[in-house]
């Protein structure tokens, strides 16, 4: 008997423990052979980690120029500090110097209060670099500032153009972008280059609109010769200063797909029964609203966030809306009828992305997109195309590691509390977009982004995202106006 | 709202329930010559000559690794916490005439569980996973004659889980919440079986034990909760399905004092199509999609008897019931092979003592495009020893 358990003893030890060995066919990471000592970003707010309004220090470092960077460490890039010009928490002021982030303020049952915390604005924490910066987006860029030599110090006095200052600092850098992202040491030999964005962004955030002293005046996206020039004129100088780097474009999101757009529309439309229709001023107009110029119920209008805080005030006498951005009263308008339902009192132009003005920026995107495909095709560089990821989400969710991500406001999760500016996470997902691109086009191995352990907006569960929907439909009436120029 | 996997599967389907037949890779449902036919084949207890309790535990150890995540170019090694888990078995047996007998026993066929590091890259997906069933089963047999008998039992079932996993996104430098869910209940399920001898040497065994959906009640615990977030804390529902299983057997005796037996064991784990989990504190629910498919088991396996000392091998495939795309690190299912060995020795009239060892070896298993976009591959096995105690009177 002795005999048998030995035998069954040595069967017992030569099973145990017999695990595979690591798989093969996963390579770790790797830059696949690529040369990277130096990588710098060149783009408007997306690249600069602009979240919620503002920059600031905790979205800064998600950005998804940062984040890359990181990644490419790991693959072993001998990259030192990724540099950033890092404004301190709680980040950059609004018109009065309070900080500019749109934060949650309170959650009560009617829906979330979102709005700046009222604190004084946070300081420049990374300005004494002596060198200029490897992260190069400036928020309200637009392509034509890619090449501008003119004096950014004097440029940068309205509100939004602080950043050129903030983010080019010193002239013996450079007079531009462009100058000072020649002069970063090492030369780059990876670039990411996002621009052209605002170049119908701003166009759409505010309804068409400019406020120009007093008065409103209407705006376009620039005009798609322009653009394709100037863009061919900045890819060009970008590939002759940097012939043999690899650069990696961004093209340009869908404007009207994005939840600063998408929230309180549907709201109202949804708010609206049968009969009821809602008067708007139509693009390019200050006076009352004609027949033609209605918003129905099957009509789901755009309207901008910024928004929200006024169609709360519709069937009342209201003249809120001009008050708040010190317009004289245009002719034709007359505030003691009810704000939205009669026509003497119409939706101001600058609160709604009328047909004309949907088609206009969807018009643009296209255009746009055409030359960017065209241009980084002639010039040797990859195109990640963010304008049908996005899209993708936006139909069909990103499901990632356990999370799942859409294109709505708060509960989504990809965007930030502003609605245009992807949150901490969504700026992982764009970096992953890239990351795949250099790996795919260039034969490098670098990891993605854990997208699970980057911070999120704290935005409540359960109804608001198993039904997101009727959540935001009942949280819209009590938003902040905010996104004021 | 929460990416919760369920844990039932073919990792969590425990197949072991006494070491005699788990030495023969639980080819064992065309003979069930001992009480643990009450769960094998019913109508087994009907042929045995003596009244009988049959007792033991199964002590059963699991390693998993995961390397990964793919989906983001990671190859890293995780590996699963240690953990050992001891279902247990015990059955009587007991004739009430010569040709009814009575069979009771108390067994776990649904169980076992992960556990991950609270930090590990698929916290999303889970940190911990627990089950537990218990099933009490009260059984009739009848020995039509000297070649049929059938058996028919009760099955009275209660069972849990537990299911760990972070949940919610934070801002910098605030704790992601973990949500604990614990969901428990009971129902009813029955079995059936039929024994037939063709000869002194052939037999042939069926059985057959119905599904079961447990309505589970419980709560929803989440550390910590942020009051921000609304999360939805406290009563919760969702429903166990419990899938239904086939025994099918032929033993023969090819020579004297050997005995083999082939099963083919069918798992209907189609019934696993979603898990649904409802939150009473904000009507909210989340649905995930299982879709698990019905999957077979092979069992080969036999015993040589050397007077008090009997010789137990066999081999099983197990078929994963889980489509890649629900490949996930709450159970990295992949098909299985096991290779058991053991004995059994009569240590007195009355009392046996039974052993068994099974190797369970997860064949490697890399998944791509996973419905939790958690891609990777998953190396695992499983050490199993068994030991039961047998008193006949």
């Amino acid at each position: 008997m002795k005999n048998y358990f030995g035998v069954l003893l040595l069967i017992t030890f030569f099973l145990v423990g017999c695990k595979d060995d690591a798989p093969s066919g996963i390579p770790g990471p790797g830059l696949g052979g690529v040369t990277v000592n130096k990588y710098i970003s060149i783009g408007n707010s997306l690249t600069a980690g602009y979240q919620a309004g503002g920059l600031y220090e905790d979205g800064q470092i998600y950005s998804f120029p940062n984040l890359i960077a990181q990644q490419l460490k790991i693959a072993g890039a001998p990259l030192g500090k990724f540099e950033q010009p890092i404004w301190g928490n709680p980040g950059s002021p609004d018109i009065s110097g309070k900080t500019a982030r749109l934060e949650i303020l309170a959650w009560p049952a009617s829906g979330p209060v979102i709005g700046s915390s009222g604190a004084t604005a946070g300081v420049a924490t990374n300005s004494n670099l002596p060198r200029p910066y490897d992260n190069l987006g400036i928020p309200f860029a637009y392509i034509s500032d890619f090449l501008d030599t003119a004096d950014f110090v004097v440029k940068s006095v309205p509100l939004p153009k602080i950043f050129f200052l903030h983010v080019l600092r010193n002239k013996s850098y450079g007079n531009s972008v462009f100058d000072q992202a020649r002069k970063v040491t090492p030369k780059a030999d990876i670039v990411t280059f996002w621009l052209g964005n605002n170049d119908v962004l701003i166009f759409a955030i505010y309804g068409g609109t400019a406020v120009i002293g007093n008065t409103v005046i209407p705006t376009a996206p620039t005009p798609s010769a322009t653009f394709a020039i100037q863009y061919g004129q900045a890819f060009d100088s970008l590939r002759s200063a940097f012939p043999n780097a690899k650069i990696i474009v961004g093209n340009i999101p869908d404007v009207r797909a994005i939840p600063h757009f998408t929230t309180v529309g549907p709201a109202v439309a949804a708010s609206l029964e049968g009969a009821f229709a809602i008067s708007y001023q139509k693009h390019g107009t200050t006076g009352a609203g004609d027949a033609s110029s209605y918003l129905t119920e099957a009509n789901a209008p755009l309207l901008p966030l910024g928004a929200g805080a006024y169609v709360a005030k519709i069937g009342q006498p209201s003249g809120q809306w001009y008050k708040d951005n010190s317009i004289t009263l245009p002719a034709g308008i007359d505030t003691t009828q009810m704000f939205g339902l009669d026509y003497r009192n119409p939706i101001p132009d600058a609160l709604i992305l009328d047909s004309l003005e949907i088609a206009m920026a969807g018009a643009a995107v296209t255009s746009f997109n055409q030359t960017i495909v065209t241009v980084t095709a002639a010039k040797g560089a990859a195109l990640v195309d963010i304008y049908s990821i996005f899209n993708g989400i936006k139909k069909n969710g990103l499901k990632i590691g356990g999370e799942t991500f859409t294109a709505d406001y708060l509960a989504g999760g990809l965007f930030s509390l502003d609605g245009i500016h992807p949150s901490s996470k969504g700026a992982g997902i764009v970096a992953n977009e890239f990351i795949k691109t250099m790996n795919s086009k260039f034969g490098m191995n670098v990891p993605q982004v854990d997208i699970s352990r980057l911070p999120g907006i704290p935005a409540p569960l359960g109804k608001y995202i198993v039904n997101s929907k009727s959540g935001l439909k009942r949280s819209y009436d009590s938003m902040q106006p905010f996104l004021k120029q | 709202m929460i990416g919760t996997t369920l844990l039932f599967g073919g990792g969590f389907q425990l197949n072991e329930h006494g070491a005699r037949s788990m030495a023969q890779a639980g080819a064992f449902a065309a003979r069930a010559y001992d009480a643990s036919a009450v769960y094998f084949n019913p109508a087994g207890l009907a042929f045995q000559k003596q009244n009988s309790v049959y007792l033991g535990s199964t002590f059963i150890s699991p390693e998993i690794d995961f390397y990964g995540p793919s989906n983001l170019g990671s190859n890293k090694k995780t590996s699963m916490k240690n953990q050992i888990f001891t279902p247990i078995n015990a059955y009587v047996q007991y004739g009430i005439t010569e040709d009814l007998h009575f069979g009771f026993g108390v067994y776990n066929p649904f169980g076992l569980g992960t556990e991950w590091d609270p930090m590990w890259d698929g916290r999303r997906i889970s940190i911990k996973a627990d089950l537990q069933t218990f099933y009490f089963s009260p059984t009739v047999a009848y020995k039509v004659n000297d070649q049929i008998s059938i058996g028919v039992g009760v099955n009275i079932i209660t069972g849990g889980v537990e299911l760990r996993q972070e949940v919610a996104s934070v801002p910098v430098g605030a704790t992601p919440p973990i949500i604990d869910l614990e969901l428990s209940g009971n129902n009813f399920g029955f079995n059936v079986g039929l024994l037939y001898k063709f000869s002194e040497t052939v037999s042939f065994g069926a059985s057959y034990r119905s599904g079961s959906k447990i309505e589970g009640t419980g709560t929803a615990t989440f550390t910590p909760n942020y009051a921000a977030l609304q999360l939805p804390n406290g009563e919760i529902n969702g429903n166990l399905e419990l899938p239904a299983t086939a025994y099918a057997g032929v033993s023969m005796s090819p020579m004297e004092n050997l005995e083999v037996e082939v099963d083919f064991q069918y798992v209907g784990w189609a019934s696993y199509k979603e898990l649904k989990v409802n939150f009473k504190a904000d009507q909210s629910s989340t649905v995930l999609p299982k879709n698990y498919e019905n999957t077979y088991i092979i069992r080969v396996g036999g015993e040589y008897s050397m007077d008090a000392l009997k010789i137990r091998g066999g081999y099983l495939f197990d078929h994963s019931p889980v489509p890649q795309k629900y490949v996930d690190p709450v159970l990295p299912d992949a098909d299985r092979d096991g290779w058991n060995v053991g004995f059994g020795y009569q240590l007195s009239e009355n009392i046996t003592i039974d052993a068994a060892y099974l190797f369970l070896k997860v064949r490697q298993n890399t998944v791509t495009n996973t419905e939790t976009v958690f891609d990777g591959t998953y190396n695992s096995i499983a050490n199993l020893f068994a030991l039961n105690i047998g008193y006949s009177f």
